[in-house]
């Protein structure tokens, strides 16, 4: 995977772009760098979109006084706006969502609990633990109206 | 396992192992008649499923290219992908949620009913729901749907509750867990629910129907099933007198097969079943097989559908129990002073935050998006489903110049909403938010349509075969030993998930094609 085009200065560039993407203050680096590993990735078997993903992160980087790296949140965000629906960072956009959301440690972030198949399910584990509603009906009498 | 040969031409050929093709291979199982089915994708099972919606994905969808056309949101935002079917044992059963409204009797007549709306081809059903009942109770037995003939309603999940309370305080009446095709106890060798999700990834516990765990099994113990997965049929061929001879198919080898046949049954799904047709034109079909009408790939409808997410201040967890096991049918009803015709239900839905964040905006980045998922544990999930409009415009045809691994054009879908359409997506979006504001949601948030898992329409029933290419019972006015089984028969879409409906017609059709069948050979 990856290519020696890419320096470590890029990649590192490339997690900002995935967090600018993708904001959450309380997610740690750690998924944000699995996300940029994996356009890395994809880049790797995409000679193509490698050449945007090198040309899109110097022009990022030419944007302001100081690299992309070093803005803060709200900056990154407008730079990044002016590459809104480039080849470049659609290519980044599609892959970071996947990846991102799909991690196990940003699902414990969101309280997402995963697969359950294993643990039982939730027939046991509070698939019906809401407690701020009262309990509704599950059935009517009546027909439907026509 | 039972295999027939190549040459037996007195088998009957099922294209497609879903709704209709599953049920129909059983049906002429159970009576007796040899039965070849086959299926293009995999032979998966439970635990070959994964709980983790990227990879089950991956392993499950019908991913070969298909191009897209039209003003559809979908064509933008997926262009390859207008549909999320299933290539797999079990068809797009392995992936559909469960939710079994029935038709109502008005749905069935939907031109005389809304009149002659401009820019749609509506059309009567040849058939009525007085015929389609006793099917209707067939199936609904065969399925275990709950809420009917005995069996219990699901509890209500966390996503329910929200969604139910929601609907009591804005006035509506009808809602309920059901009916909904999924076991809340034991039924038909199948257990109940663990309540464990994941209804979309195959069901690894087989609680909820599909082909897959109840009608394929049943049609292998009686020894007149002949299931070939990893065959993807290329074409159907007929002889001079006009009948249908067999299929040649491309097995997981990449060698091209004949199957010969007495009858042919093609549930390909209805982006599959019109391609199929249009590629298996000859000199005395030019335009594809049983398209004299010129209506097979048109009158493609997807329903009108779109989601309202609710997020509240307090945890909902939605993504815990059965997905689609909640259902508001108030709106189904039939008044058009609502600003446009046909009804729509409201179903609950659950996805998890890797879909959630691919669907809710496709494309879309930013804030707004991270935002929204930062409150995924509060957040409450439905689906709008209802009547789309068939246009004759909206079809599937040929793509020019893609073609499949296996150098077979690809099918193109075209599609452009009805101002119908729009006018009752906005309409659901609207009543959706009102359900979970009505329970205190902080924010609701509205989601444009997925990728088409109804696809209806595309080789419709008609009492005069100028109009479609079935007739009542789905054989072709042109080919006497050809019939469809999917939901391309739909002449129009009603507001109920199909499946229901699919596998009420496809029974009722095997019993033809046993009686006819029975009639040649005996």
């Amino acid at each position: 995977m990856g290519s020696n085009l890419l320096s470590a200065q890029d990649r590192q560039t490339l997690v900002n772009v995935v967090y600018a993407a993708f904001p959450h203050s309380t997610f740690p680096r750690g998924p944000y760098e699995r996300a940029a590993d994996a356009v890395i990735a994809a880049a790797g078997t995409d000679p193509r979109f490698l050449a945007q993903l090198l040309q899109g992160l110097t022009d990022l980087n030419a944007q302001r006084e100081v690299p992309f790296a070093e803005l803060d949140v709200e900056t990154a965000g407008a730079v990044l706006r002016g590459a809104d629906g480039s080849p470049f960072l659609t290519g980044i956009v599609d892959s970071a969502v996947v990846t991102l959301y799909s991690d196990p440690e940003v699902w414990d972030l969101l309280g997402y609990e995963g697969p359950s198949y294993d643990q039982g399910g939730y027939v046991n584990r509070g698939f019906d633990d809401l407690d701020w509603l009262p309990d509704p009906k599950i059935e009517f009498e009546e027909e439907v109206p026509a | 396992m039972t295999r027939f040969s190549y040459d037996d031409s007195d088998v009957v050929v099922v294209v497609g192992s879903g709704a209709g093709g599953g049920t129909v291979a059983n049906e002429l199982c159970q009576r007796g008649l040899k039965t070849v089915v086959l299926e293009a994708g995999p032979h998966l099972t439970g635990d070959d499923y994964h709980q983790d919606e990227w990879p089950a994905f991956a392993q499950m969808a019908w991913g070969d290219t298909r191009t897209t056309s039209g003003s559809w949101q979908v064509a933008k935002d997926f262009p390859n992908l207008p549909a999320w079917l299933v290539k797999a044992v079990g068809g797009t059963t392995t992936h559909w949620a469960g939710a079994c409204p029935r038709f109502k009797a008005h749905e069935f007549t939907a031109r005389s009913t809304y009149g002659d709306l401009d820019g749609t081809s509506l059309l009567d059903w040849p058939i009525a729901l007085n015929e389609l009942e006793p099917y209707y109770d067939k199936a609904e037995i065969k399925m275990g749907v709950t809420h009917r003939h005995g069996r219990p309603p699901l509890p209500a999940n966390n996503n329910y509750k929200v969604f139910a309370n929601g609907a009591e305080k804005l006035g509506y009446r009808y809602y309920s867990t059901g009916p909904y095709a999924t076991n809340a106890e034991p039924y038909d060798g199948r257990p109940a629910t663990l309540q464990d999700g994941f209804n979309f990834q195959g069901d690894k516990h087989g609680s909820k129907w599909s082909t897959l765990v109840a009608e394929l099994p049943k049609a292998e113990k009686t020894g007149n099933l002949d299931l070939r997965p990893d065959s993807h049929v290329a074409q159907i061929e007929h002889d001079a007198a006009g009948r249908a001879t067999g299929v040649l198919y491309i097995d997981r080898n990449g060698t091209l097969r004949r199957q010969r046949a007495a009858v042919v049954v093609v549930a390909g799904n209805s982006i599959e079943t019109a391609r199929l047709l249009l590629l298996s034109g000859s000199a005395q079909h030019p335009d594809g097989l049983a398209n004299s009408s010129g209506q097979v790939g048109r009158n493609y409808m997807r329903h009108t559908t779109g989601t309202v997410w609710g997020q509240f201040d307090k945890p909902v967890r939605m993504w815990r129990g059965e997905t689609m096991a909640g259902v508001i049918a108030d709106e189904s009803r039939l008044d058009t002073d609502r600003g446009f015709v046909g009804g729509y239900y409201m179903e609950t839905i659950s996805l998890g935050p890797a879909f959630l964040a691919k669907f809710i905006a496709p494309g879309r980045w930013g804030s707004h998006i991270s935002d929204l998922l930062d409150n995924y544990r509060n957040t409450a999930g439905m689906w709008i489903v209802g009547e789309d409009m068939p246009r004759e415009d909206n079809r599937v045809t040929l793509s020019g110049d893609t073609v499949d691994q296996h150098g077979l054009p690809v099918a193109n879908v075209h599609f452009d909403d009805h101002p119908n359409d729009a006018a009752m997506r906005a309409h659901g979006q609207r009543q959706g938010a009102s359900v979970y504001k009505a329970v205190g949601a902080l924010k609701t948030i509205e989601t444009p349509p997925y990728p088409s898992t109804h696809n209806l329409g595309t080789a419709r029933m008609s009492q005069r075969p100028r109009d479609g290419v079935v007739d009542r019972y789905g054989r072709a006015h042109d080919v006497p030993n050809l019939f469809i089984a999917d939901g391309s028969v739909f002449t129009t879409g009603a507001a109920a998930n199909p499946t229901l409906t699919i596998v009420a017609l496809a029974t009722r059709q095997a019993e033809f094609i046993a009686t006819e069948l029975n009639k040649t050979l005996s």
